[in-house]
């Protein structure tokens, strides 16, 4: 920046001289007390451009450099906070994924142990219903064959009295009441 | 049924002791069951007797006239009337066995009701008197009659105990046997 500010004012300084020995019809540069003048004309040039141009432009690049490096600085910081977000996010998804694995391998552990239980249950009463319905089976051919004989029993029976009915004789009658008077003193 | 024995064994145990005291108690008890033989064959004299809205005074004259006409005494007359009095005349069919039961156990005897299906001949009788006597210890009074739903064979009753000599009895015993399987 200061190379092309010299640049500048030698230019500036240099243009009245050649100015000067155009008029005059010789060189570029005249040795003689213009030169002198032109120094001092320089040299107040210079401390007037440094004083006016080059000190707040320079001052104006400082601030403008403190500002870039204040929005660097505030860049890398929020860069530094994005990442450390970044990392958070990523740590809470993490936990997140974590949590969710845990409570899907609770929910799982809990389906199963439920399932197990129902499982459980099921062949309990399956079993339960298994006997009862064996019990009443039992029960039911224990009162059939009851019936059955009792029929059978109440049947023969009546077949026997009818046919006994028919065929006594006296002599039957006789013989059936002498056994009988012989059982008496037994049981007494 | 129990309250009505309960009754009418009061009124046999009262009736027994005033028989006791005048020596006639057999007596009495023959002339219970003759009165109530009266009853049996004649049931117009048995509905006057027990029908509550024919005065009780009524009922005494009656019951001491019909008992009158039966031969009875002055003892079984005068108890006859109290009992008819009393409105308890329905109860006599079990006064006279409590009364005769209480006699019988007086003389060391026992009463056996004999059902048979055909009359039980003179020597079956006497064989199966002699049987319960020793098998009971007392003197027995059997008192058969045929009844004709037994099959074959009979059944005595002595007091509570129960022999059954008959087929009915038998068949109903081999009925259960087959029931049981």
């Amino acid at each position: 920046m200061s190379r092309v500010l010299a640049t500048a004012a030698l230019l500036l300084a240099l243009l009245p001289s050649l100015a000067l020995a155009s008029e005059s019809g010789g060189g570029l540069i005249n040795l003689d007390k213009s030169l002198i003048i032109q120094m001092v004309n320089f040299g107040l040039l210079l401390l007037l451009l440094g004083k006016l141009l080059y000190r707040p432009l320079v001052g104006k690049m400082e601030e403008r450099a403190l500002a870039i490096r204040k929005s660097l600085d505030e860049a890398q910081a929020a860069r530094a906070e994005a990442q450390r977000e970044r990392d958070e996010h990523a740590a809470k998804i993490q936990a997140a994924h974590a949590e969710a694995q845990a409570i899907r391998a609770a929910a799982l552990k809990e389906a199963a142990e439920e399932q197990r239980r129902l499982v459980d249950a099921a062949r309990a009463e399956a079993g339960r219903l298994v006997e009862s319905a064996r019990a009443e089976m039992t029960q039911d051919v224990r009162r059939a064959k009851q019936e059955l004989r009792q029929e059978v029993s109440d049947l023969v029976i009546a077949v026997a009295e009818r046919v006994i009915k028919k065929s006594l004789r006296d002599e039957d009658h006789r013989r059936i009441v002498a056994d009988a008077i012989a059982r008496v003193e037994k049981v007494g | 049924m129990r309250a009505r024995e309960g009754t009418a064994r009061r009124y046999a145990k009262a009736l027994h002791m005033i028989a006791l005291e005048s020596g006639s108690a057999p007596a009495v008890g023959q002339e219970l069951a003759a009165f109530l033989g009266v009853l049996t064959a004649e049931p117009e004299a048995r509905d006057a007797l027990t029908r509550p809205w024919i005065k009780a005074g009524d009922r005494r004259g009656i019951a001491v006239a019909v008992a009158r006409k039966a031969g009875c005494g002055k003892l079984v007359q005068d108890f006859l009337g109290l009992v008819a009095e009393r409105g308890r005349m329905d109860h006599l069919p079990e006064i006279v066995p409590a009364f005769q039961t209480l006699v019988d156990e007086d003389l060391g005897q026992a009463r056996a009701q004999v059902r048979s299906a055909v009359a039980l001949t003179d020597e079956e009788k006497r064989q199966l008197g002699a049987r319960l006597e020793r098998a009971l210890g007392k003197r027995i009074l059997l008192e058969e009659h045929v009844d004709s739903t037994l099959l074959g064979g009979f059944v005595a009753q002595v007091g509570s105990l129960i022999l059954d000599g008959s087929l009915d009895g038998q068949l109903a015993r081999m009925r259960e046997r087959l029931a049981r399987g």
